[in-house]
């Protein structure tokens, strides 16, 4: 459940480190994003001398989530913290490499960020 | 193990995780705990850490009992089961499992020909399937144009609808880093820029390579 002016952490190396959602891409008036929503965010915290500055507003797509992720099955995801991979304005993510573990509901319209991924659940 | 399985209808299992995210926490009913680890091996019955298991579950399933008595019982299932817990249900016959992946390897190779057919450079065929489980082989190639790009991707969509009649996921346009995702083998069409970049053989450098046939046949130089 991410809305406007939730921070969240960045799963990439990209050179950012906090975000915070101001806006859901999707339908006009969006409540919540949940793990495989596109985000418009602005840059909270950023690693000096990377690309990316603080205060830059760039598109994100939600990895990770508090809220519970269920499936058909009957299996239940929920993570730690919430968590978003930097995207460019064609889908490409931002950084080489992701950190931790993403779900795989992400491989249907992202499977850039799955296969960056050290671990897929 | 069994029986403390039998204990509870749920399981959680605790992964913690090293870095930004603290941990995470998946449950599903016993009864379709087809739990694999996530990183997979080639074995085909599927191992767990039956101590670490069964100290989450025997703690609650014994209940105050917890003693050197429970451990010698589980030391005497050790050596009579080995370290075996279960293995999955939907788990194919070992044949079955190999003509799966040679039919994708035969596919893979396909789609690395029509990569080469249209002149990409430097085409890889990877066999991931041991490292991660959502997919079987990455055919890594680069093109030099987004019209290159725009070429090899409806080639190969083409193939593959006619011959093998799968249909692709991914990339709609060309785009610096082009991915089909055709299920068992997954396609990755980089400009040179972004292949430097992304550096996808690195990141699978434990994968296996195939080695094409046309490979001999005629080297293509940039």
């Amino acid at each position: 459940m991410i809305q406007p002016q939730t921070h969240l952490n960045v799963a990439d190396n990209s050179g950012a480190r906090e975000l915070m959602c101001i806006r859901i891409i999707g339908a006009s008036n969006r409540r919540y994003a949940r793990i495989g929503d596109v985000i418009v965010a602005v840059i909270k915290e950023a690693i000096p001398n990377t690309p990316l500055e603080r205060s830059e507003v760039i598109r994100a797509v939600v990895v990770r989530t508090c809220k519970e992720l269920k499936r058909d099955n009957g299996m239940i995801i929920r993570y730690d913290d919430n968590a978003a991979v930097i995207i460019d304005q064609e889908g490409n993510p931002k950084g080489t490499r992701i950190f931790g573990a993403i779900a795989r509901e992400l491989r249907q319209k992202f499977a850039k960020i799955v296969s960056l991924a050290p671990e897929v659940l | 193990m069994g029986l403390a399985l039998m204990a509870h209808n749920l399981i959680n299992v605790f992964l913690p995780f090293t870095g930004i995210n603290g941990g995470t926490l998946i449950s599903c009913p016993s009864s379709q705990l087809g739990f694999r680890g996530i990183k997979h091996s080639d074995k085909l019955p599927v191992y767990s850490s039956f101590r670490e298991l069964s100290s989450m579950v025997s703690c609650r399933a014994v209940g105050s009992n917890v003693n050197e008595d429970t451990d010698d019982m589980f030391d005497d299932l050790f050596e009579k089961h080995g370290q075996v817990v279960f293995s999955r249900n939907d788990q194919k016959p070992y044949g079955a499992e190999i003509d799966d992946d040679a039919e994708s390897l035969a596919f893979a190779v396909a789609m690395a020909k029509v990569a080469n057919e249209v002149k990409a450079g430097d085409i890889k065929v990877l066999f991931v399937k041991p490292l991660v489980y959502w997919t079987r082989f990455f055919i890594i190639a680069t093109a030099f144009s987004r019209p290159q790009i725009d070429a090899i991707r409806t080639k190969m969509a083409d193939l593959a609808e006619e011959k093998f009649g799968k249909i692709p996921n991914g990339d709609l346009k060309p785009n610096s880093w082009t991915l089909l995702d055709f299920g068992d083998a997954v396609v990755h069409i980089f400009l040179p820029p972004q292949r430097e970049f992304y550096n996808l053989e690195e990141f699978y450098a434990n994968a296996t390579s195939i080695d094409l046939p046309f490979e001999d046949e005629k080297p293509f130089r940039q």
